[in-house]
Parts: C-alpha cells; structure tokens; sequence
C-alpha cells in the first residue's frame, strides 16, 4: 500500500490506551473474520477536544504510524466523562497490536497497553480486513 | 447436592463459572442459563469450525497427524505455544511433547500474567486466597487497572461485590467497598462510583509509594493531578479493611518493570491490614498451564528442553524466539499468535511452518501449513482446569461430537513421532 | 423517552373521560406509567386522528412492552454479568440459597435472572418498586455496568 500520500495531511502524536470490550469479545468468539468484529476492534476513541484540535470528525477514518507498524482505522469520539487530551482509546486487537513495539527491554513482554503513534486524517482510505493486515502478509 | 448434576461449567475465562444450565436439542445447544454474555458466545461454538487442512488442501485427520509429526521430526528447534484454552490433561501431554523434541515450550503468561502467577507459586507473594473466601470475607475489593465487567463479567456478581457470603450477610451497600485504579474510566470504575481513582498511565508505582506513605503515616507525594486527599482517603478505606483483597488486572502488571513494588504494597498493607492479592487471568486454563509446567520444571511457563536439561529464561519466551527468528516450526494449540502478539513480531510466524490444532479457524490456521481441528473443551470434551484462584475444577462436555481433543491428538502426535 | 407534554399534544384534549381519567393529561401520565394503554382511548382510534394515533404508537412502543412495572430491559447493552440479579433484595429474600450468594437461580420466584447472555424479568409483581408499599428501589440500575436496565 502506499501510505506517501497521508504526508501532505497533517499529523498529531497521540498515545494509545487499549482496553477489553465485552461486545468485541462476544464478536470474536462468533467470528474471527466477520464484520462485527473488525467493526467494533479496528476503531479509535479520541478525546472530542483533540479531534477539533486535528480536524477529525466522528466516523473519519484515520491512518496510525509508528516505527513498528501502520494501520488505518475509524475515528470516533470517547463517551468518556473525564476529558482525556492527548490519549486515546483503542480495544485490543490484531489491530492495535499493529503498533506493539517489538522491544521488550529484555522482559519479553511487550508494552500492549500504552503505545506512541501518529494519527492523521486517512481522507476515505479502507480499513483492513482482518486478513488484509500486514501482519499476515509479509 | 442433589441438582449438582445439571450443572456445566463455562470455559469462556478463568472465573470458570459452574453454575451453567443448558438446554440441548438433537446435540446442539438451544439455551444457555446463568452465564454471561461472553460464556454464552463461547458456549453456542464459532461461525466458522476449523477444517483438517494441508498446504491449503483438505485431508484427513491421520494424514494430518503424521505430517505434523514429520514436521517436528525435521525441526531443529520446534516451539510449542498456546495452551491456555486446553485441558490439564492436553497440557501434560504438550509438556511430554515438547520434552521428547527438544522443543521450546510458552505461553500466553509469558506476555501477561505471567510475573504474578510466577511470583504466587514460587511463594514470593502468599498473601493469595480463592474466590471462595473473597465471597465469604472480603469487605474490601480493589480493581487495579482490571476491568472485570469487560473482561470477567461475572466476577463483581459471583465473587467479589454482590453476593452476601458467610460473614457478609448485609449485601454490597453495607457490607464491602469496591475500589477501581485505573488510567481511564471503565465499565467496572462506574460502578465503584466515587471509589474510583483515575490516574496516568505508567503512574501506578508512584501511587504504591504514595499509599505506602499514607499507610505510613507519612504525607503522600505523586507526580501527577491527584488530590493528596483522595490518596488519604484511599489509604484510609485499605487501612480499615478487615479482609481486603486486590486484583491485579493487566493495566498494572504492564506498567510495572518487575513485582517489586506489587510486593511493597502487600507488605505494607499486611503490617496495617489484613490484605490479599489475586490476578485476574484471562483465559480458563492459563493458570492450570503454570501449574503444571511448575510441578514439572519448577518455572511457569518459558522453558527449552534440552536432552535432560530445562533452560528458562526471557530469551525463550515466544516474544524473543519470534523476534530473533530462532525456531523453525511452531505447533499452535488453541491460540491465535498472530493476532495476539505485537505484528512486528508475529509477521515472523510467515516464514515458518505452522501446525495449528483449534476448534476454530484463527488468522494463525489461515497461514498454517497443517491444520487439525480440535473438540471445543468444556462443550465438546471435558477434563479439568485450574481456576484464576489456583481451584481445580472439573468438567463433563455439553455435547457429543466426532472431533477429538487435543489432548488426544497430542497422543497420537508422540505415537507417530 | 416521551414525556407528558408530548403525548398529551398528540391527544383528542377533549377531556371525554372515557378512559376512566378526568383529563386527558392525567390519561397522557396514566400511559406513561405503564397503567393504561393507548387503545384504551376510544376517541383517538376514530379515523380523524389516524395520523396522531400512529406518532402515539410510536412514543409509547417502548413503554407498553415494558412489563406493567415499567421495567425496560435493553438487551443489547445487557452483557449478563448478573449484578442486576445478586444485588436485587427480592432475589435475595427468595432465594438466598442462588442467586443471594451469586450462583444460579434456585426457584422461579426470583424477578431477574439470566437466559442466554441477558437479564430476563421473571416474577416482576414481586418488584419493591411496585404493589401498595412501594419503594424508589435503585439496586438493579445501579449496580448494571452498562445502563441496561430502566424504569418508565
Ligand atoms: S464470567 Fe467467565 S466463566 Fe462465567 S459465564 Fe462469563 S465468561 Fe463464562
Ligand atoms: S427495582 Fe429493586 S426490587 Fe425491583 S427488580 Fe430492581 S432491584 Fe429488584
Ligand atoms: S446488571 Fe445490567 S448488564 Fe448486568 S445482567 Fe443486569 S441488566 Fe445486564
């Protein structure tokens, strides 16, 4: 895929909490690879501050980088009550796991919970299926 | 007890609820009582049922069985990974396994749980006690970086908040405190209410030092937004405890370099209190999978066997094997690596060959050259697991089926080699 | 959910009385609570208020398959964690032995209990919400994680 075009939009940091979500969990257990799945895993929760601050709306679908990974996923805004500026919410999936870094200071476990990423408007690009993801077709 | 019987017990998490009602139908399920919405979707089976596949063809489970055991054979250093979602029974058996190839075996605790369970068995924390007790005794319940309602749904109504137990009688409102610690508010916070204390991430062992001050008698200091009140207010509820108990959900055992500050909190607490801690493991059998591996090798989970040797160590938990690219094969049991480690280092399970042995199809059986489908336990086969809390517990399957277990298929794996 | 105001707008407001109600907004408030049903005007079933009586079906939909306590259960947001069911007194006072000390249900006189990874209303006429000495019961809404449950 060639991502040189998300260049020309600007992009913000952002660290990435991921969380379980009973419904996601439910999904997986039916199907792996059906839309319910990929619908409520491969989304992003950002602060709605931030999201004006960015020029994302709700429902955009947005482009997350680091130096492990990318993946594209949708936008929407946290129902969180507390505000939450620059962190964002992402369930656990092969999604976020995109962007789990490989370093493990010699622990072998990965930091899965708090990740650093770019996010940057990814103007109506696709979300992967699940068997699009990179990680399955190196 | 005379109904005992007509219970099941659900394998969908490690709470390992045995209190199920079902209600079948030409050997399909029609009803599920009791369990939560998570059990129900493990118990109603998947959409899509693993085929017995090689190189993409259809095959038969014999052919299956032999080729998987030609692939081991040839293997210079095989991994053996998963488990978590298997009977003891199946777990033994990969233990054996992997001693007779030489191989490297892991699992999913090596990239959670792992550290907390590690430090329970080896007796570096005894401060541990079952679900049971929590039910019976605990008037204080603290949630850290947990979110059971997501994760163990029926934790707070089976276990810890709700439920009266022997010298609880009086009900959640009167009798126990819920407290939720977390870096965002989850479903659990909201129904601790006000005993919900949000702090930054990768802050949790500042607040440890700041609530051992407290309890201390010493004024509390954190880095980050928190009310010096609201930590004296935390310390107090703990201090007051007449049978506490933590449990340690993910949230904090990744933001934590090492037990060290867990094993502070708990000492402190027990020279105030009276304080337990339990993790919350996620799936059914992953404890039972440290447990035996434990009484075989004295470690939990990242050994290498080697002739009569066990060789333990991060550099032979998956994450690093993967990482340098180290094995040549990998046998998957009813796991899915390759959406549940980090995609930089999954991406390398691609130029291995896979064996996955699953009920159901996983990303990782999509890119596995032998796949061997397996009967789902705790609905089509049963055995025994250990629960979150160290309890063994035992189960009959719900329905019949063809599909052999994998502790069976193990068998048949080692007959072949 | 709809309000007083907006059903009584929706109304005849002809005060006819046939309903058994003197006013037409005490009869608005009756169908709110659950205790009358809109069929149980004669006047808005003519055929003049043809295109009110559809908007009125549509407000109070949600109420009237609420069980005569008024108890909504909203299935998709229930995960069937059963705090709802252990926290609720009637379940513990009948049936101490289940579903007090968190375990499954024991007996049918329990109000809620979990079927297939949701809350059902069983025995709801035991609710303390309801009969002649009711209380302003809170413990099945909130205890729930995810709001599921509410009372019209
Ligand atoms: S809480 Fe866990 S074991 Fe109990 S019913 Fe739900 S998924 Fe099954
Ligand atoms: S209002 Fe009270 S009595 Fe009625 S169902 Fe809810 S918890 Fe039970
Ligand atoms: S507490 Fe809420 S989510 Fe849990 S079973 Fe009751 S209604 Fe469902």
């Amino acid at each position: 895929m060639d991502f040189g075009k998300f260049l020309e939009t600007p992009e913000y940091d952002i660290k990435i909490i991921t969380y379980r979500d009973i419904f996601q969990s439910e999904a997986l257990e039916n199907s792996l690879f059906g839309d319910e799945y990929k619908d409520l895993s491969a989304i992003i929760k950002l602060d709605s501050k931030d999201m004006e601050k960015m020029g994302i709306k709700s429902g955009n679908i947005v482009y997350l980088k680091n130096k492990y990974g990318d993946v594209v996923v949708k936008a929407v805004e946290s129902d969180s009550e507390n505000p939450h500026r620059g962190y964002a919410y992402m369930p656990n999936s092969p999604w976020s796991n995109s962007l789990v870094s490989d370093e493990t200071g010699n622990t072998g476990v990965p930091n899965y919970k708090l990740i650093d990423a770019s996010i940057s408007d990814a103007k109506g690009e696709d979300i992967a299926d699940i068997e699009k993801l990179e990680v399955v077709n190196v | 007890m005379e109904d005992e019987d007509k219970y099941n017990v659900c394998t969908a998490c490690s709470i390992l609820c045995d209190d199920i009602e079902i209600e079948t139908e030409n050997n399909s399920i029609t009803g599920v009582y009791t369990a939560c919405r998570k059990g129900v979707s493990r118990i109603q089976t998947c959409n899509e049922p693993m085929p017995c596949t090689l190189d993409g063809k259809d095959t038969d489970v014999d052919t299956a069985i032999s080729e998987t055991a030609n692939i081991l054979k040839k293997s210079e250093n095989p991994l053996i990974f998963g488990l978590g979602n298997s009977t003891e029974g199946a777990q033994k058996k990969a233990i054996e396994l992997a001693k007779q190839l030489n191989a490297n075996l892991d699992d999913t605790s090596s990239f959670c749980q792992g550290p907390v369970v590690e430090a329970i068995l080896n007796g570096e924390i005894n401060y541990t006690c079952t679900l049971d007790d929590v039910r019976n005794n605990a008037d204080v319940i603290v949630y850290w970086g947990a979110d059971p309602a997501n994760s163990h749904p029926r934790h707070l109504s089976k276990y810890t908040y709700f439920p009266r137990g022997k010298y609880r009688q009086k009900g959640y409102d009167e009798d126990r405190t819920a407290i939720a610690i977390d870096v965002r508010e989850s479903s659990t916070a909201e129904i601790c209410g006000n005993n919900s204390y949000l702090i930054p991430p990768q802050k949790d062992e500042e607040l440890i030092d700041a609530l051992i001050d407290a309890l201390s008698g010493k004024v509390p200091k954190v880095s980050f937004e928190m009310n010096k009140k609201r930590i004296l207010e935390l310390a107090n509820i703990l201090k007051k405890a007449k049978y506490g108990v933590i449990f340690a959900g993910l949230g904090l055992v990744y933001s934590l370099d090492n037990f060290e500050p867990i094993k502070r909190l708990m000492d402190k607490l027990n020279e105030v209190s009276n304080f337990y801690f339990n993790p919350m493991i996620g799936h059914y059998n992953m404890r039972g999978f440290n447990q035996n591996l434990f009484n075989e090798t004295g470690y939990i989970n990242r050994v290498k066997f080697k002739d009569s040797e066990v060789k333990h160590g991060y550099e032979y938990s998956v994450v690093e094997l993967l990482k340098n690219k180290s094995v040549d094969s990998a046998l998957i049991i009813g796991s899915d690596p390759m959406c549940s480690l980090p995609g930089s280092i999954a991406r390398n399970l691609n130029k291995i060959p896979i064996i996955t042995i699953d009920p159901c199809e996983t990303l990782t059986s999509r890119k596995s050259r032998i796949n061997i489908p397996s009967a789902l336990s705790g609905v089509e086969c049963g055995g025994s697991a250990i629960r979150m809390d160290g309890v063994r517990v035992n189960f009959e399957p719900m329905i019949e089926t063809s599909k052999i277990s994998d502790e069976e298929i193990l068998r048949r794996v080692m007959e072949e080699l | 959910m709809a309000n007083a105001m907006e059903i009584y707008q929706l109304l005849p407001k002809t005060n006819c009385k046939k309903c058994g109600k003197s006013t037409c907004m005490a009869f608005a408030t009756a169908l709110l609570s659950g205790e009358l049903r809109l069929d149980d005007c004669p006047e808005i079933l003519e055929d003049k208020y043809k295109q009110n009586y559809e908007k009125l079906s549509e407000l109070v939909a949600p109420i009237e398959n609420a069980s005569e306590t008024g108890m909504i259960i909203h299935e998709g947001k229930c995960t069937g964690c059963g705090n709802c069911v252990v926290a609720c007194p009637v379940n513990v006072a009948e049936d101490p032995k289940g579903t007090g000390i968190g375990l499954a249900p024991k007996n049918d006189r329990v109000i809620l209990k979990v079927v297939n990874g949701v809350v059902q209303k069983g025995n709801i006429h035991n609710c303390r919400r309801f009969g002649e000495n009711k209380i302003l019961c809170n413990a099945c809404i909130e205890t729930c994680p995810t709001k599921a449950i509410e009372f019209v």
